[in-house]
């Protein structure tokens, strides 16, 4: 996940103050000492560092506190608000108005990833059916033009530019009134990149902004950046005014500090996150859950919220079918759709917790997917019959004939057909040994409802179907169980997420 | 089971009908002529209600006939559809060529028609179920009973008049030759005869159009998935690239990056700095002079002579200040740190001069450290290296690589206009087959650069020309055909530029060890922005370990230089170029300056160190 270098180095600092036996002073001042250093090493700007260490300090007075445990509490409580404080400007971000133009302006450094971010962007309103479109008026670097326009037909996303017109005013004023016109609901503008010490460009920001008077600036930061990134962001913001922020490049072990700092330069906040460079690795920026996240604590609120988003339809009918231990491979397949929509496997594995730290890098995680789209499109190629049928892998293993028509359909080799009906086999046991579970869909605390042997062998089940390094990252059984009650808790009756999870786990 | 069989004309003539129950379906047909075939509502269901009775219709538009059959509601008979179709077949087949005549006696073809839907019907019923078979029986008995009954009652004619004659005006057939009803009937069928003849003389026979097939599963449209294809709808823009025009020619750029590359100019920060620190030094010396003073009369005379040793003890104020003072000016902090303890073991235990500070110990040493750190151990000279490599026939190839957005293909441009400008001809490999816009990128600069260096001044050849093969493909491949076609058509240098990508990405990083490996380039450069924070050393220090590990080879070809670029963005925050430096030992071979051409330099170690220290 994002920072985790970070996080890592804050939650052992953290740890070590629950193993000292006094809580003093010094315990408090090795502590931060150490937070101070990690912020340092991910480029936090210094001065905002001094500062959160001297505010932790005031908070905590060791003459007025009594207990141990009261005082560990209060520590952590202090860091963690110090840290959201860090990241948290105070101000509410533009929200766009569905049914009404929005026109949003991109503005930022050279190689910031603005022009990926657009369509990532774009993609994302485009997803929730929002009429998205991108105007690209960057005439200055050369195949600017070319780079949106390839990035906008892979996601189908209504283009404007231009070959001939070296004005970026004219094309975002052209491109903006005629989207306009044509009714569309979100209008990103993209413009070239620039920093502090080129005036001309930035008084050529200045006038796109004022032709097409957007409803939003968003200033694209580079997370690698280090401490000269202060100065770049108080100079965007002294000149446009920025409304928010977006960090890119923050997959893998990017440190993300410096971006940071353009949090405290232009007051404003971060709304999104890049994690990649394909088109989909792109993530909402919640301050609470990332800090949630950033100490290895998951964001369960965070997961559900995602699988809502996407308003899964079908998913009572699945949760009855699983009653009654029906699963066929339409089921299955209906489940690989949903993780399709639910965008890269990183941004929901980074969710559960424990698998917050370092479990999938991001080349494993498009093999992954890869993986998954081969999979459907091998169930693209079977029949009605054999979609439906409700108990598939007998009737696959019935007729061979029938593996060798789906594989030559779909353009895969035999063996990757079987080894799906084997997936399938695998995952539709679980589900009839979970209709067996009396009470287990029942409303309120699973714990209640469901007899402590049968929950045993059915969390076992699970464990067997799950890949052992997985589960090792989950806490084995117990983690398990854990995690599936704090999804019955948190989701207050939205099972739907349950069904999704576990085909998250089919899709491995 | 079929109550009432019926064959009439449009126009209500009725020509055959056969009645199993002796029951009158007269006002039935009515209601359906009435309700259904007047009023136009031909729909597809073909399926009529009347009180417990059903009609199943097929209408004939060639003959304009109407088949219908009369059966009870609560029977369901699913052959129905067929059986009219068969049975329209036959009745044409057997008078669709003959004019119309007095009499139709279709009663054989009729009972061979239906046995034989009703065989189809119980086939197909006592397929999945094998408890059907009493049921059977019972329509064998009472398709026997059925013919029975037929052969012995006379056949009853009757007609249905359009004004809706009551049913109780039907009567059995009369004697055929006095009865009123029949002269009517003739009477009818002449007119029907005169009529139809014209139209069966014109009218093409149908070919029945087969029933649309069931529509098949659509095409998946992934995400994601849009191809040029999608690029025709999405596009709004008014011209094309055709219409691009080349810009005016900046020719005031030719000429100036010939010889050796200029130097870098750091800007000169404020002189408060400076003050700053002297009027440190001066406090912690009048706190020095102090304590002397009240050593008594051996530390006075120790004093004077300026034996004073320092220890670690007295260094680590100074440090602490000056550690934080690189992290600030950008150096990577587990860098600034070991530079700290390299200044603090250097000067431990050494003697300190009269007029010294702990301070301007500490800086003068430091600085010192950082211009060794930069100057490079080895010197790179590629002007030398590529006419050496000329001489020998072969191009000299230099690989680019770095992570995204850091500005690898704008400073292959620049190296590509400094070589221009020194007589080599290049040739620019293309091995970005992922980022969007990368190939048309380098297409733009290679058109620029033959703009400004036309090949009517080289002898009618271009100086830079572009190997391109699209997106999706393999990058190493690429470049070995690149150098390939460099050698044939003896270009002197090869750039190639590669898809930017992230240090932890494995599957890329061993793409690029595998470029490497496979091209064997003379010179592999790091393409870093000296914006970058600590990330340098992640990037340095993997993107050399991934070279090294996935190569395979015993001498693995890691990075030989490094280019830094965007130096114009920071000031006077330099520490990139120290934390690069330090990682990998390596030189620092160009400096980015801006997005022109002529925007390269050589660093200058002496102006980066100087404006790091202030």
């Amino acid at each position: 996940m994002v920072l985790a270098d970070l996080g890592r180095k804050i939650t052992t600092a953290l740890h070590s103050l629950s193993k000292a036996t006094v809580i003093n002073e010094e315990a408090l001042n090795s502590m931060l000492k150490e937070i101070c250093a990690a912020l340092l090493e991910a480029d936090v700007n210094i001065r905002l560092v001094k500062q959160l260490r001297e505010n932790v300090r005031a908070v905590i007075d060791f003459d007025e506190m009594a207990g141990g445990l009261n005082k560990r509490r209060m520590i952590q409580s202090a860091v963690f608000k110090e840290l959201v404080k860090l990241v948290d400007p105070g101000v509410k971000p533009y929200q766009p108005i569905k049914g009404k133009a929005n026109v949003v302006m991109f503005v930022g450094l050279q190689g910031s990833g603005k022009t990926t971010t657009c369509t990532k962007l774009a993609y994302h309103y485009q997803k929730r059916n929002w009429k998205s479109c991108l105007v690209c008026a960057d005439t200055f670097r050369a195949g600017a033009y070319d780079q949106v326009k390839q990035n906008a037909t892979k996601a189908r996303i209504p283009f404007y530019g231009s070959y001939t017109e070296i004005d970026p005013v004219v094309i975002a004023q052209d491109g903006v009134d005629m989207f306009k016109r044509e009714g569309f609901e979100m209008i990103i503008v993209d413009t070239s990149g620039r920093h502090k010490q080129e005036e001309s460009l930035f008084e050529e920001m200045l006038a796109v902004s004022n032709a097409v008077s957007p409803d939003n600036i968003i200033f694209v930061m580079d997370a690698t950046i280090g401490q000269a990134c202060e100065a770049q962001a108080k100079a965007f913001k002294d000149k446009v005014d920025i409304g928010s922020v977006i960090i890119t490049k923050l997959d893998g072990h990017a440190k993300g500090g410096g971006a940071l700092s353009a949090v405290a330069a232009t007051q404003s906040p971060i709304i999104f996150i890049g994690t990649g460079e394909h088109i989909d690795d792109l993530e909402p920026f919640k301050t609470k859950p990332f800090v949630s996240k950033l100490l290895g604590m998951g964001d369960i609120e965070g997961l559900i919220d995602k699988v809502n988003e996407l308003k899964l339809d079908g998913n009572d009918e699945l949760l009855e079918k699983i009653k009654h231990g029906h699963f066929t491979i339409r089921d299955m397949y209906e489940q690989f759709q949903n993780i399709m929509k639910m965008g890269p496997f990183s941004q929901f594995m980074n969710m559960i917790p424990g698998f917050s730290q370092d479990f999938m890098t991001k080349g494993g995680e498009q093999e992954s997917m890869a993986r998954v789209k081969r999979m459907m499109t091998m169930m693209d190629s079977m029949s009605d019959n054999e979609l439906d049928n409700r108990d598939g892998a007998k009737l696959f293993s019935k007729q061979p004939n029938r593996c060798v028509r789906v594989a030559q359909g779909a353009g895969v080799m035999e063996r990757e057909v079987k080894e799906l009906i084997a997936h399938y086999t695998k995952f539709s046991a679980v589900v009839k040994k979970m209709g067996g579970v009396k009470g287990l869909f029942k409303q309120g605390d699973m714990t209640k409802n469901v007899n402590p042997t049968q929950m045993a062998k059915l969390n076992q089940q699970i464990a067997k179907m799950i890949d052992p390094r997985m589960l090792q990252q989950m806490g084995g059984v117990g983690g398990i169980q854990n995690m599936m009650r704090q999804l019955q808790q948190g989701a207050a009756g939205g099972l739907g997420g349950l069904g999704n999870l576990m085909s998250g786990f089919g899709g491995k | 089971m079929l109550d009432f069989v019926v064959i009439f004309t449009k126009g209500g003539v009725v020509l055959w009908h056969s009645n199993a129950s002796g029951n009158s379906f007269a006002s039935c047909i009515n209601s359906l002529i009435r309700g259904v075939i007047l009023e136009e509502r031909n729909t597809e269901a073909k399926y009529y209600e009347e009180d417990h009775l059903a009609v199943q219709f097929k209408l004939d538009n060639e003959l304009d006939l109407v088949y219908a059959a009369i059966f009870q509601k609560v029977i369901k008979l699913n052959y129905l559809d067929g059986f009219l179709a068969d049975m329209q077949a036959a009745f044409k087949e057997k008078y669709g060529d003959i004019r119309l005549g007095d009499d139709y006696d279709f009663d054989r073809e009729y009972r061979r028609v239906l046995s034989a839907a009703e065989e189809a019907s119980a086939k197909q019923v006592k397929a999945p179920k094998t408890m059907r078979s009493y049921n059977e029986s019972q329509k064998s008995k009472k398709t026997v009973a059925s013919m029975i009954q037929d052969d012995k009652k006379p056949v009853e004619k009757r007609v249905n008049i359009q004004e809706a004659p009551p049913p109780s005006k039907s009567q059995p057939s009369s004697p055929p030759t006095g009865s009123p009803m029949d002269k009517i009937i003739m009477e009818k069928r002449r007119k029907l005869r005169e009529k139809l003849t014209p139209t069966k003389k014109t009218s093409p026979s149908d070919s029945k159009s087969s029933k649309p097939e069931k529509a098949g599963k659509k095409p998946r449209v992934w995400d994601l998935g849009g191809n040029s294809k999608d690029a025709a709808l999405l596009d709004r823009s008014r011209d094309s690239p055709d219409d691009v025009q080349y810009q005016n020619i900046n020719s005031e750029l030719v000429g100036t990056m010939q010889g050796v590359i200029r130097d870098l100019d750091v800007e000169s920060e404020d002189e408060a700095d400076n003050e700053d620190a002297s009027s440190e030094g001066e406090a912690e010396e009048q706190v020095q002079s102090k304590k002397g003073k009240r050593g008594g009369l051996l530390s006075y005379f120790k004093g004077i002579v300026g034996a004073k040793t320092m220890s670690l003890a007295d260094l680590q104020p100074a440090l602490e200040k000056m550690r934080d003072h690189l992290i600030s000016k950008n150096v990577a902090s587990e860098i600034a740190a070991k530079l700290c303890d390299s200044v603090a073991a250097s000067l431990d235990g050494k003697q300190m001069g009269t007029f010294d500070s702990i301070a301007s110990q500490v800086k003068e040493a430091l600085t010192e450290s950082l211009v060794r750190i930069l100057s490079p151990k080895r010197r790179i000279d590629i002007i030398r290296d590529a006419l050496e490599s000329k001489r020998n026939g072969r191009p000299y190839t230099i690989i680019f690589c770095g992570v995204n957005g850091v500005g690898k293909s704008t400073n292959l441009a620049k190296i590509c206009f400094w070589l221009i400008e020194n007589d080599f001809n290049v040739l620019i490999a293309a091995c970005d087959t992922f980022r969007a816009g990368a190939v048309e990128q380098l297409r733009t600069h290679t058109r620029h650069l033959n703009a400004l260096h036309p090949a009517a001044k080289h002898d009618g050849r271009n100086m830079v020309q572009l190997y391109e093969k699209g997106y999706g493909k393999d990058a190493a491949g690429i470049a070995m055909e690149a150098i390939k076609f460099a050698h044939d058509t003896r270009v002197d240098v090869v750039l190639v530029d590669t898809a930017g990508r992230m240090q932890d990405n494995e599957p890329l990083m061993r793409s690029l060890s595998k470029l490497i490996k496979v091209n064997n380039p003379d010179l592999v450069l790091f393409v870093g922005e000296a914006l970058v924070g600590n990330e340098a050393v992640d990037q340095l220090v993997k993107f050399n370990q991934s070279l090294a590990d996935y190569s395979s080879n015993e001498n693995p070809h890691i990075i030989d230089g490094i280019v830094l670029t965007k130096f114009d963005t920071i000031d006077d925050k330099v520490g990139a170029a120290i934390s690069m430096t330090y990682i990998t030992g390596q030189p620092i071979v160009f400096v980015g300056t801006g997005q022109t051409y002529a925007d390269l330099k050589a660093i200058n170690v002496n102006a980066v160190v100087n404006s790091l220290m202030k």
